[in-house]
């Protein structure tokens, strides 16, 4: 008897796109059959889900844990603010440039004076400078509204001299939906780049990397301006949805959720931050609408089960997979 | 000994030994089902009174954790009193209400879903509550674009009803200009001329600086000078010390642990003794005074509601709203508190509601526009509804007009020195409705 040849096993990369595109097309569909409520909570997992892999490429990929993302986020959100409110008819465009400015330009500023520092002291050092913006924005009421923020009107979705139309939520969310596809395949083509290699090999041992020639530092700032560019686009995102920049998006504990999102999700996979928002904001919601203010004890009981349990993150198993 | 536990002598006991057959099975089965079954069918309170009247629900919105868990507890006891009371006495237009409370864990982002939540998933017919100034403001574009009015409770920012004014929010208590208006005469006229105000650094308190900078000026006196001290300072000393100059009263505008930091600082540093000392009536709520002790003797400050039982607080109606949020306030805090102005406004501003309901003819929120109508410029007596007294629900922004309370502390309690009319509160009205 002629023996079968056996069925050809599916190269990684193919069953990696069959998986991205099954994801990707659920996430369309989500806003048609889901109910109002949570086709915009859905968005919102996509926004925070993008501050998430942004940070993630800092702690799973540099080794870097940064609690200054809320300053990135939140100042985001005042430059799409800024152009909301000053530029007249409101556009989505500049509303995503100032955005991106104002994130950036404090990433730099960031990165310049934190990068010197390693381990503990990076961390601490980003919560400060947070800190810092968090308490300028607070204070200075006359530009940012102070405690109460500033609230604006939702701009239109414009193709110049082409079309435009007002935002629905379901458009909303293939927007949202559009934006984060593309910045998720932007930082994974990084990630695998040459660029990315060193970053890995500075999280790995950062000595080594430094004895075979590269430039740590500049490394190291380029990764913390490129996460904190991707943190500003979610905060943009954030605003765009809410229509509203507040202080307490500078706050760090936005940036300490955001760490529990790469742990929950699995660090260093680029989509585990994602199920890592998922995860905790649907266990949130869900929790307290059934304990009211009492949802916090479970969580954080399921939060340290998880760290024992499945120390890798929800996504964890799947890391190197996804960076091959 | 046994290996295990449960195989000892005197744990045989606690172990079911019997043999389960199917019939027996079948019986406990179908018994737990009977008892899980009644419970369900059990009908809630409110439906034994009301029979298959459809409820108005009323979503609430308040704080029950995070840092304004203290306060947004308080301010639901005020809710709910008056939600069992309308309930008891047979509800509105035959319905009884439902409260639907959600919890924003005083953040901003998380009052924006719930706020949703409440229009689109419990699709509540009204809402009530709030309680920190920013998430108002950030929940109020919801509840405008789901067309449902949301009667607010404890906000005090004066956005709410001039620069960001919606047609479906109410503000049915005082805000920082009306006070101004109430207090400078007194200021001027029976405490002296000159004034350095010291405020929260912060938009509310820069907002309150500003209208009693403009109505002390209105009222012949002068602010030499004012001094910001940063939300969350602990140790006041610094910014306090740099308070000197010829003036003769400092005013305060604090609350809470800041102002309890504010007065000690002032004390300790000798400026009570040097300075007449007046404020915000939030410096010395009921709930501050134990910490403050003889630190605030003699301090005049405003105040819209007051836990006090002297004239022309002396009311029946006072006397049993007071009564039973002591007795409800004790439920949640068993050092038993006095009641304060956030029990007191959202007490009042469930009473609006269902006058509003009432009066409308209100069936849902298809009638949103109707309840509107019937609430703009409502004018209401003092009564069982509202005990804090008369009220004016202006058309023109929604923001109600009372009197004020001028009081001082004596002896560790408040004492009224002089009542405001709310006629003699009134500021223009500075709002556009889009």
């Amino acid at each position: 008897m002629t023996a079968m040849p056996a069925a050809r096993p599916t190269p990684p990369a193919t069953a990696y796109w069959i998986g991205f595109a099954v994801v990707v097309v659920l996430l369309i569909v989500a806003p048609l059959v889901l109910p109002p409520f949570w086709q915009r909570f859905a968005t919102e997992i996509l926004v925070w889900g993008l501050l998430a892999m942004s940070s993630d490429i800092l702690i799973g990929y540099t080794g870097m844990v940064s609690f200054g993302h809320s300053a990135f986020f939140g100042l985001g959100m005042y430059g799409a603010a800024t152009a909301l409110l000053t530029v007249k008819p409101p556009s989505l465009g500049l509303a995503l440039l100032y955005g991106l400015v104002a994130a950036g330009a404090a990433a730099v500023f960031v990165a310049y004076f934190a990068t010197r520092l390693r381990d503990i002291y990076f961390a601490i050092s980003t919560l400060v400078f947070s800190q810092i913006f968090y308490v300028i924005i607070f204070t200075w009421t006359e530009v940012t509204g102070g405690e109460n923020g500033l609230t604006f009107s939702q701009p239109r979705l414009t193709i110049p001299g082409i079309w435009s139309d007002r935002f629905t939520p379901v458009t909303f969310h293939w927007f949202v939906l559009a934006v984060v596809v593309l910045s998720y395949l932007l930082v994974r083509r990084i990630t695998q780049s040459p660029f990315g290699m060193v970053l890995q090999s500075i999280r790995e041992n950062e000595p080594r990397t430094r004895a075979i020639g590269y430039h740590v530092e500049r490394y190291k700032i380029v990764a913390v301006m490129l996460s904190g560019l991707f943190a500003g686009l979610s905060g943009v995102l954030y605003a765009l949805q809410n229509k509203f920049a507040a202080p307490d998006f500078v706050f760090f504990v936005v940036s300490g959720e955001v760490v529990i999102f790469n742990v929950m999700g699995g660090m260093g996979t680029l989509v585990g931050p994602f199920a890592g928002a998922a995860f905790f904001l649907l266990l949130r919601e869900g929790l307290s609408r059934f304990l009211t203010e009492y949802y916090l004890i479970p969580l954080g009981i399921i939060f340290i089960i998880m760290i024992i349990f499945l120390p890798q993150g929800l996504l964890g198993f799947l890391r190197r997979r996804l960076n091959t | 000994m046994a290996e295990r536990w449960h195989d000892e002598a005197w744990a045989k006991d606690m172990w079911w030994s019997g043999k389960t057959t199917r019939r027996k099975f079948l019986a406990l089965s179908s018994t737990a089902a009977g008892a899980l079954g009644a419970t369900v069918l059990v009908p809630a309170p409110w439906r034994e009174a009301f029979g298959q009247a459809k409820p108005y629900k009323v979503g609430v919105l308040q704080p029950l954790s995070g840092t304004a868990a203290a306060g947004g507890k308080t301010a639901l006891v005020g809710t709910q009193m008056a939600v069992e009371r309308i309930n008891q006495s047979g509800g509105v237009n035959g319905r009884p209400i439902e409260l639907v409370v959600a919890d924003y864990e005083s953040k901003p982002d998380v009052g924006r879903r719930k706020a949703e939540k409440l229009v689109l998933e419990d699709k509540v017919d009204v809402a009530e509550g709030g309680y920190l100034s920013n998430v108002c403001l950030a929940c109020m574009p919801v509840f405008e674009e789901h067309r449902t009015v949301w009667m607010i409770g404890v906000c005090l920012d004066t956005t709410i009803t001039t620069t960001k004014c919606s047609r479906f929010v109410f503000r049915p208590f005082d805000y920082a200009p009306a006070q101004a208006v109430a207090i400078s005469p007194y200021l001027v006229n029976k405490m002296g001329k000159k004034w350095h105000i010291a405020y929260l650094d912060y938009a509310w308190g820069q907002s309150t600086r500003d209208a009693y900078l403009q109505q002390i000026k209105k009222a012949g006196g002068e602010v030499v000078e004012t001094t910001g001290i940063p939300l969350g300072t602990s140790d006041m000393a610094p910014f306090v010390s740099k308070i000197t100059g010829s003036f003769d009263g400092l005013f305060g505008i604090f609350f809470g642990a800041n102002g309890i930091n504010f007065t000690s600082a002032i004390y300790d540093l000798g400026l009570t003794k040097k300075y007449k000392y007046a404020g915000d009536g939030a410096i010395a709520e009921s709930t501050s005074l134990p910490a403050l002790g003889q630190k605030i003797e003699g301090f005049v400050g405003i105040n819209r509601y007051l836990p006090v039982l002297d004239p022309p607080l002396n009311t029946p109606h006072h006397k049993k709203f007071f009564d039973q949020a002591v007795t409800a306030l004790k439920k949640i805090d068993p050092s038993g508190p006095l009641p304060d102005r956030y029990v007191q406004s959202n007490f009042e501003a469930m009473n609006f509601l269902k006058l509003g309901i009432q009066k409308s003819g209100f069936r849902g929120r298809e009638d949103t526009m109707k309840l509107i109508e019937a609430l703009e410029g409502m004018e209401v007596k003092e009564g069982d509804d509202f005990p804090q007294g008369d009220k004016t629900l202006r058309k023109e922004d929604h923001q109600a007009f009372l009197r004020e309370f001028i009081f001082t502390i004596q002896g560790g309690k408040h004492k009224i020195v002089e009542v405001v009319p709310k006629e003699k509160t009134f500021f223009p009205p500075a709002c556009k409705f889009v």
